[in-house]
C-alpha cells in the first residue's frame, strides 16, 4: 500500500501540473481539494481521467469522486480495490 | 440607433429564419441520440445537419452554412457586401478545429486558424475589410452583436455583418464528455431532472445599420454588456456577479414590467441554470418570464448568441413568448417564470443573456422600435 | 491614452521599452519570469501557454502601474486579440484523442482550448468583474486593435483597458505586445 501511494502522489502531482511539489510534500490523509491541496472541479476530473488511464477504473457518476478524492490514501484504497490494470 | 436589417438561421429545423421559428414554435427539436459517431466510444445526443448536404470541394462546412447564411440574408437587402463601408464579424469559438486530426486531408491546414477561416468567406463576397473573428467561449454570439453597435455607432461602416458559427466534432464532443456536461438524453433547461447540455450545429446571421429614426416594426439592439465572474475558468459564480453585472447594465432604466421575457443561456447543466436563476433575482427581474432554446437546438456555441436573439425578435413579433422544451419541474433554487408551453405576450422587448468559459458573461436588450 | 506597455516574445522582454534581463528563451523564459517577478500563483502552472504568456504580461504590466490592491473592480477591461485562436491548446488536447487506443481526453487540456480563457485567467488573478473579451485577426493590424479598444470605451463602466496582442503558434514561439489603456 505504501508503494501504491507514492506512485499515487507522483501521479496527482504530473495529472495536475503541481510544480515545485515532491511526493513527500502530499500527506497522504489530508484533504485534496479546499483546505488540503487545494485542488479545484478541473482537478476533480482529471483525477478521473487519470485513473482511467493508469488503473483501468471507470467512474460512472462524477459525484462518487467526492467521496474517493477524500484525500490519497483513500484514493489508494479505492485503487487497490478496484483495479483492472 | 443601431436596427437590424435582415438576419438568418440555417440549423437542422431550418435554412430560413422563419423556417426555424415555425419548427421551434411546433415544439420540433433536431436532437438525436448518435452511438459510435466519429468514432466516439460514448454516445451522445447533438443537434447535427446532414454532413453530406453540405459537402463542397472549396469551403468547409463551417464556411459553407456562414456564405449559405449570409447570403440568404442579403437578398432581400441593397447592401453591397464589396463595399468597404461593409465589416463581417464572424462569431465562433472553434470554427475548423475538426483540421486538426491527422486523418483529414481535404482542406489546407491553415484554415484552423480562425482568421483564415474568416478570409474565404469575405473572399467569396469580394468585401475589401479584414474580418474580425469575435472568440469568447459560449458567448461570442452576443459579444458579436455588442462589437457590431460600437462600430456602427463610431461611424466607421455603413452595416455589419454579424454570423456566428459553429459545427460539432470529436474535438468538440469528446471534450465536453471529458468534462461530463453531456446530458445521456435530450436536455432539460432549468428542471430538477437537468443531467447537462446538449451540443449543436448551426449559423445564424444578423445585419445591423445604423439609423436616427425608426419605425414601430423595426427591432433595435439597444445596449449590451459583458462581464466576468473574476471567479473560475470554467465553472460560473455561484452568486451569479458577471451575468447579474451584464443584466443590470443592459436593463438600464428600463422597467423590467416593459420586457417580454429573458431569453437566458439555459444549458441545462446543473451550475449554469441554478447561477441564471440567481442572477436574474439579483438584477430585480424575477417577475420576468424566463425561456432557454438548448431543447430545440442544444448548445449552438458561437452561433447560439445570434440563433437564439433573431429566435427572441420572432417570437416577439408574433406576440408569443416559446416554451421551454425539455423544462418539467423547476429545479433552480431562485424562482424563475418559466413554461414548456408557448405563452402570449404584448411587450416588444427582451433581454438575451449568455455565460460561458472563462467566466465570461453577456446581456443585450432588443426593442421592437426602440425604447420609447 | 496608452499608460504602459510591455512586450514579450520568444527571446526579449521589454516593460515600458526597456529591457528586462533574463537568461532563458521560449517556454523556460516565461517560468523565469515567474520565478523572479511573480512568484506566488502557482496555478500558472496549469495553464496553457497562451494563458502563460498574457498572464506574464498582465503581470509585469501591472506592478508596473503599482498599488496592486486586488480589490474587486467593474471599471476595468481585459481585450486581446490575436492570429491563433487557442492553437496551442488545441493541439495538445488534440493529441488526448487522435489515437483510438490510447483515447483519453482531457478535461484540464480541453478548457484551455478557448482563446478568451487568458482574459479570465487575469479577470481572477485581480477580481476584475469588468468586460473580457478575446478576438482574432489574421494578421497583426495596430490600426483594427485601436479602433476596437477605442470602441471599447463605449461601456458605460470602462475606464481603462489591458489590452493588444498575445498570440502563440506553439509553446516555444510566442509574442505579446499589450498595454495599459486610459479612456
Amino acid at each position: 500500500m505504501d508503494e501504491l501511494i507514492y506512485t499515487l502522489k507522483q501521479q496527482i502531482i504530473e495529472a495536475l501540473n503541481l510544480e515545485d511539489m515532491k511526493p513527500e510534500d502530499i500527506d497522504e490523509n489530508a484533504s485534496l481539494f479546499g483546505e488540503g491541496l487545494g485542488l479545484d472541479s478541473i482537478d476533480a476530473l482529471e483525477l478521473i481521467v487519470m485513473m482511467e488511464k493508469n488503473y483501468g477504473i471507470k467512474l460512472k457518476d462524477p459525484t462518487q469522486g467526492k467521496e474517493i478524492f477524500k484525500s490519497v490514501a483513500v484514493m489508494a484504497d479505492f485503487i487497490a480495490k478496484n483495479r483492472t490494470k | 440607433m443601431i436596427v437590424c436589417v435582415s438576419h438568418n438561421i440555417i440549423s437542422p429545423l431550418g435554412t430560413t429564419s422563419a423556417e426555424n421559428y415555425a419548427a421551434v414554435k411546433s415544439g420540433k427539436s433536431a436532437l438525436r441520440k448518435y452511438d459510435g459517431l466519429w468514432g466516439l466510444p460514448e454516445p451522445f445526443v447533438a443537434s447535427l445537419l446532414d454532413r453530406k448536404a453540405y459537402a463542397d470541394e472549396k469551403y468547409t462546412i463551417d464556411e459553407r452554412i456562414v456564405i449559405d447564411s449570409i447570403s440568404i440574408a442579403l437578398k432581400n437587402t441593397d447592401i453591397d457586401a464589396t463595399s468597404k463601408k461593409v465589416l463581417f464579424i464572424i462569431s465562433t469559438t472553434k470554427g475548423n478545429v475538426f483540421l486538426l486530426d491527422k486523418n483529414e486531408n481535404g482542406f489546407p491546414k491553415e484554415r484552423v486558424r480562425l482568421g483564415m477561416m474568416a478570409r474565404q468567406i469575405t473572399k467569396h463576397f469580394h468585401n475589401p475589410n479584414e474580418p474580425v473573428v469575435v472568440s469568447n467561449a459560449c458567448i461570442s454570439g452576443v459579444c458579436a452583436q455588442i462589437e457590431a453597435m460600437r462600430y456602427l455607432e463610431s461611424g466607421e461602416y455603413d452595416y455589419v455583418i454579424v454570423c456566428g458559427v459553429d459545427v460539432q466534432s470529436a474535438f468538440i464532443v469528446s471534450g465536453f464528455q471529458s468534462f461530463k456536461a453531456l446530458s445521456p438524453d435530450e436536455c432539460k433547461p432549468f428542471d430538477a431532472n437537468r443531467q447537462g447540455l446538449n451540443l449543436g450545429d448551426a449559423a445564424a446571421t444578423i445585419i445591423y445599420t445604423k439609423k436616427d429614426k425608426v419605425n414601430e416594426n423595426e427591432w433595435v439592439a439597444c445596449r449590451g454588456a459583458i462581464r466576468n465572474d473574476a471567479n473560475h475558468i470554467s465553472g460560473p459564480s455561484r452568486v451569479g456577479e458577471g451575468s447579474f453585472r451584464a443584466l443590470r447594465i443592459a436593463l438600464g432604466d428600463l422597467e423590467p414590467e416593459k420586457i417580454a421575457f429573458i431569453n437566458a443561456h439555459g444549458t441545462a447543466t446543473s451550475y449554469n441554470d441554478e447561477m441564471e436563476s440567481i442572477a436574474i433575482e439579483r438584477a430585480g427581474l424575477s417577475g420576468v418570464p424566463v425561456n432557454s432554446l438548448k431543447g430545440y437546438y442544444g448548445h449552438t456555441m458561437g452561433a447560439a448568441g445570434v440563433l437564439e436573439t433573431i429566435l427572441s425578435m420572432q417570437a416577439v413579433d408574433d406576440h408569443n413568448i416559446l416554451g421551454t422544451r425539455g423544462f418539467d419541474t423547476i429545479g433552480v433554487t431562485h424562482p424563475l417564470d418559466i413554461s414548456n408551453q408557448n405563452r402570449a405576450t404584448e411587450k416588444r422587448a427582451f433581454i438575451k443573456l449568455l455565460s460561458g468559459f472563462g467566466g465570461c458573461n453577456a446581456a443585450l436588450l432588443m426593442a421592437k422600435g426602440g425604447l420609447q | 491614452m496608452i499608460k504602459h506597455q510591455v512586450y514579450i516574445s520568444s527571446n526579449e522582454v521589454l516593460v515600458d521599452g526597456n529591457p528586462l534581463t533574463h537568461n532563458e528563451k521560449g517556454s523556460a523564459l516565461l517560468t523565469e519570469l515567474y520565478r523572479n517577478h511573480i512568484g506566488d500563483y502557482p496555478k500558472f502552472f496549469k495553464m496553457d501557454t497562451l494563458s502563460k504568456l498574457g498572464f506574464i504580461a498582465s503581470e509585469l504590466l501591472l506592478n508596473t502601474e503599482g498599488n496592486r490592491d486586488f480589490e474587486p473592480r467593474e471599471d476595468r477591461a481585459v481585450i486581446f486579440f490575436n492570429r491563433n485562436a487557442s492553437l496551442q491548446a488545441d493541439t495538445h488536447y488534440q493529441s488526448t484523442i487522435q489515437n483510438p487506443e490510447n483515447f483519453f481526453p482531457s478535461p484540464a487540456a480541453f478548457v484551455y482550448t478557448l482563446p478568451n480563457i487568458v482574459t479570465g485567467e487575469i479577470a481572477i488573478r485581480n477580481k476584475y468583474f469588468g468586460e473580457t473579451s478575446f478576438m482574432v485577426i489574421d494578421d497583426y493590424d495596430e490600426k483594427i486593435i485601436m479602433k476596437n479598444l477605442e470602441n471599447a470605451f463605449q461601456d458605460p463602466i470602462t475606464k481603462t483597458i489591458i489590452g493588444g496582442w498575445v498570440d502563440c503558434s506553439d509553446e516555444e514561439h510566442f509574442e505579446a505586445r499589450i498595454f495599459l489603456m486610459e479612456k
